[in-house]
């Protein structure tokens, strides 16, 4: 049996955001992670391109910049998994045939890449007022050669790992909303990965709550 | 997306304000916005901003074969990225007017001129030399894009350190910065943008325009200069007429704004030299402004364990266990393997089916075809209530006609089968119709 | 009934709160039951028996029952009713289009002026503000403005735009500044004598004695978003003493 209790890797880096820190996007924030940082921008509803336009809900578009050179495969790979999450969590009927766009700009990577990119994506998108039915964080875990669980780990931790996994959560109900997973690994494992990344996640929706109540303390 | 159109009372109110000499942001003619010059965790990241215009240049070096033409001098690459992050007018992964502009202002600006010593940059001659690739990312566009990536970029080139390389004998080994500390470009001079836009056919003059004022203006003169006062490139655009004492008046301005910007360069990257040096943290992460209320920072935060181990025991336990037993596979002909039945195809058999049996039964399959449509619903309660007494007849409820198979467990005599099955279900329904 | 509801009015709510609207067990004998309604506002939507809040923000509160989210979102969406300053982008038939800053361009009929006839026709250019209301607003038809209110009257609306400056503030800002009593405006009325146009879509327009004036005015409001009214009042009177 596997026991994690008590082990000092299971901790989330320090971590911060800044909100409206743009000023022409719609919604904007920055999410830290230890040093992995990103930057994310949202626009929406606005003017949908023809070829675009759904007749009943928004279309909702997801960019991933990387730092250098042109978005590949990998970024695409990511671009789906963030955008199959906000789908999940927007409440896009209620703008029918106009256009989301979030863009997603990588500052520095440091592990955990994915789970940062999806924060990012729910703060900058509840920055921009759109109708969400819940929120969600996203969560990396990572198993080492050991089988210790390491949450939020950094890149050198990533590349050591015999697994990673990240996991979207939503806030309401702790849900797993979108699962990327890389390695192998047991169904038990799996579970108890699950059931970390759950309790880590209670730590980021407080954060959401704590940030949001700070932006507003001043219109109280 | 569309950016928004300027209406005419603002395009009147700024002549008329410039005319008075008043800017938008309370500046004088030539002030340049705040510049607030930061550093990324990494080696050659540098952002820049101007105002509210907000650019990110990094720097990385790849390893690559020479140009033939010059096989002893590495390679300089620029990319501007229009990313629409900036602007809603901007579109990703598209060449606009404004990207190509600026590309090749910044490419006359910093390769052209030489700036950097690009024969250090060879490695073996004719066959290895250090490609050093400049991406530059807008990330806010509130105007004067130029002048922020032509700092951005000089910034990274200068902070940015290259792996050390080895030669023994035709071994090129690139060392890990663990191994040899990654060694500075040489950098010879640092050429810097000032823009200047004119209004009313040259009349009036602003350095550095925000958004607003260089979508009236009438022209555009970049200035591209080093700290001794050499000019390294210009560009006049926008097809405006300039008198010569305008352009020695501009360089003049010119030589003024970059020994201002050379000297906040050199002093931002002193600090992040010694910051660096210090061991403390740096990067993008500690320019985060903690004073303000949009931003917030968790330290580094222990997630509760309790109860992690037992909660997931219990889900796999409470899970069903997948199925051990895996149907054994069924060779029906040599060469083929098969596990499990799959669904009957009645699609194509249906016309076989009735050439196949009696007039009568044709006529009755016919009926019963008709008639399945409009009881389908009854059926289904019915099928309900005599759950227990359809021990032979399945009917599905999907929306296809329905396949119904009697012994599923005898391949061997399928062909036959079906047309069984169907006289099955004609018989099934007359039954049905019967009862009511 | 709407005791959970009134208990979180004033706090920070986010997307995914949800409110039970289930009746309670006990109901009184002696007292007349009423049913009870709630209307929803901005930001809260209801979902079966909850209530569901979709945007972050303050919830606000108004006698009897009205609930909403009170956000510092950027993008309009369109509203009934609603005013906003629009900027005329196209010229074509019968019609206008007009930007308000939503997602798609709003439609103006040339008829849909004070005085207007088909042979009178207003003069309105390209690049021209019009302060119009929305008749047709909702998620699925284009939006309709027009520049007269059901009598036929112009009502403040129509074009103008001469000598001011036009500018834009968080929506949040903008409603604040048109609510009854409203701080922000009465601190500004302690400056200097200018004429102010705000839209419910975020878009400010200025005109005062002078551009300096004007500018002044400008900065200070678009500053007002990320300060207390004391911070406020402090820059105000700064300001009033030339300061700035």
């Amino acid at each position: 049996m596997m026991e994690v209790c008590g082990s000092s890797n299971v901790t989330l880096r320090e971590f911060g955001s800044e909100q409206s820190l743009l000023s022409r996007p719609d919604g904007s924030a920055s999410f830290i992670q230890g040093n992995t940082s990103v930057l994310a921008a949202a626009y929406g509803p606005a003017e949908v391109k023809v070829s675009k336009e759904i007749y009943d809900r928004a279309t909702l578009e997801v960019l991933i910049q990387p730092k250098v050179g042109l978005p590949g495969v990998r970024e695409r790979a990511q671009e789906q998994c963030v955008r199959e999450t906000c789908e999940a969590s927007l409440l896009l009927s209620l703008h029918p045939r106009s256009s989301l766009t979030l863009i997603l700009q990588l500052i520095h990577d440091d592990g955990s890449l994915l789970s940062c990119f999806l924060n990012a994506a729910c703060v900058a998108l509840m920055d921009a007022g759109l109708p969400m039915s819940r929120l969600f964080c996203g969560v990396t875990c990572a198993i080492d050669a050991d089988g210790q669980i390491i949450t939020d780990p950094t890149a050198a931790q990533e590349k050591e790992s015999r697994a990673l996994m990240t996991f979207a959560i939503d806030a309401t109900e702790r849900r797993v909303m979108m699962s990327s997973t890389r390695g192998s690994f047991s169904v038990h494992e799996l579970q108890q990965c699950i059931a970390v990344s759950q309790k880590a996640s209670e730590k980021i929706f407080q954060f959401y709550r704590d940030s949001v109540r700070r932006r507003y303390s001043k219109t109280l | 997306m569309k950016d928004t159109p300027l209406s005419n009372c603002e395009r009147d109110f700024l002549l008329k304000a410039i005319e008075e000499k008043k800017r938008l942001d309370g500046r004088q003619t030539y002030d340049y916005r705040k510049m607030k010059i930061t550093f990324g965790t990494d080696f050659g990241c540098c952002f820049v901003d101007l105002g509210k215009t907000r650019v990110m240049a990094q720097v990385s070096g790849e390893l690559v074969t020479p140009k033939e033409n010059r096989p002893n001098e590495g390679i300089m690459f620029f990319n501007i990225e229009l990313s629409p992050m900036a602007s809603p007018a901007f579109e990703a992964g598209r060449q606009s007017e404004l990207s190509v502009k600026l590309n090749r202002q910044l490419e006359r600006c910093l390769r052209n001129s030489k700036c950097l010593d690009t024969e250090s940059l060879c490695v073996v001659s004719g066959e290895k030399v250090w490609q050093i690739r400049v991406d530059v990312h807008m990330l806010n566009h509130d105007g004067n894009l130029m002048d922020a990536a032509s700092i951005a970029a000089i910034t990274a080139l200068c902070h940015y350190r290259r792996p050390d390389v080895g030669i023994q004998g035709d071994d090129v080994t690139v060392y890990s910065p663990e191994e040899r500390d990654p060694i500075p470009l040489s950098i010879y001079h640092m050429p810097i943008s000032v823009s200047f836009s004119f209004f009313q056919q040259g009349t009036y003059l602003l350095v550095d325009p925000c958004e607003r004022e260089e979508r009236v203006m009438d022209g555009l003169l970049m200035i591209a200069m080093n700290k001794h006062r050499e000019i390294c490139s210009i560009q006049s655009s926008g097809g405006i007429m300039l008198l010569k004492e305008q352009v020695m008046r501009c360089s003049k301005i010119a030589s003024v704004k970059v020994s201002e910007i050379t000297e906040l360069i050199s002093k931002a990257l002193e600090n992040d030299k010694k910051a660096r040096k210090a061991g403390g943290k740096c990067g993008f992460a500690e320019s985060m402004p903690q004073e303000r209320i949009t931003a917030l920072k968790m330290d580094e935060t222990p997630v509760e364990m309790t109860d992690v181990t037992n909660r997931a025991n219990d889900i796999v336990q409470k899970a069903e266990a997948p199925p051990q037993t895996v149907p054994s596979p069924l060779v029906p002909v040599p060469g083929v393997g098969q596990v499990g039945q799959g669904l009957h195809n009645t699609w194509g058999l249906e016309e076989e089916d009735e050439e196949e049996e009696d007039d009568e039964e044709e006529e009755e399959n016919d009926n019963s075809c008709e008639e399945q449509e409009e009881t389908k619903m009854e059926e289904e309660q019915h099928e309900k209530e005599e759950s227990g007494g359809g021990d032979v007849v399945e009917i599905s409820d999907s929306e296809e006609e329905e396949v119904v198979i009697l012994h599923p467990e005898k391949p061997d005599n399928a062909p036959t089968n079906t047309g069984s099955s169907s006289y099955q279900r004609g018989a099934a329904t007359s039954k049905k119709k019967q009862k009511k | 009934m709407f005791s959970g509801l009134k208990d979180k009015v004033g706090e920070v709510l986010l997307p995914g709160d949800e409110f039970s609207l289930e009746t309670e067990d006990t109901i009184s004998l002696t007292e007349r039951v009423k049913p009870e309604k709630v209307v929803c506002g901005p930001g809260l939507r209801r979902s079966g028996d909850r209530l569901l809040v979709c945007k972050s923000g303050v919830l606000r509160h108004k006698q009897p029952n009205m609930f909403w989210m009170d956000s510092q979102q950027r993008r309009y969406v369109p509203a009934k009713g609603e005013t906003v300053i629009g900027i005329v982008t196209v010229k074509s038939g019968d019609v206008f289009k007009v930007d308000f800053g939503g997602s798609e361009q709003a439609s103006l009929s040339y008829l849909a002026f004070e005085g207007a006839t088909k042979r009178n026709r207003p003069n309105v250019q390209v690049g021209d503000l019009v302060f119009s209301q929305f008749v047709v607003a909702n998620r699925d038809m284009e939006p309709e403005l027009v520049c007269v209110d059901s009598s036929g009257r112009a009502n403040g609306m129509g074009v103008f735009g001469a000598g001011g400056l036009l500018f834009t503030v968080s929506l949040g800002l903008a409603r604040r500044l048109l609510s009854p009593h409203s701080e922000v405006l009465s601190d500004l009325q302690t400056l200097f004598p200018c004429e102010l146009v705000v839209g419910m879509n975020g878009r400010l327009w200025v005109r005062s004695s002078s551009v300096q004036q004007t500018l002044v005015i400008t900065n200070l409001l678009q500053s007002c978003d990320t300060m207390t009214a004391p911070q406020r009042q402090e820059l105000f009177r700064r300001a009033a003493q030339g300061a700035l």
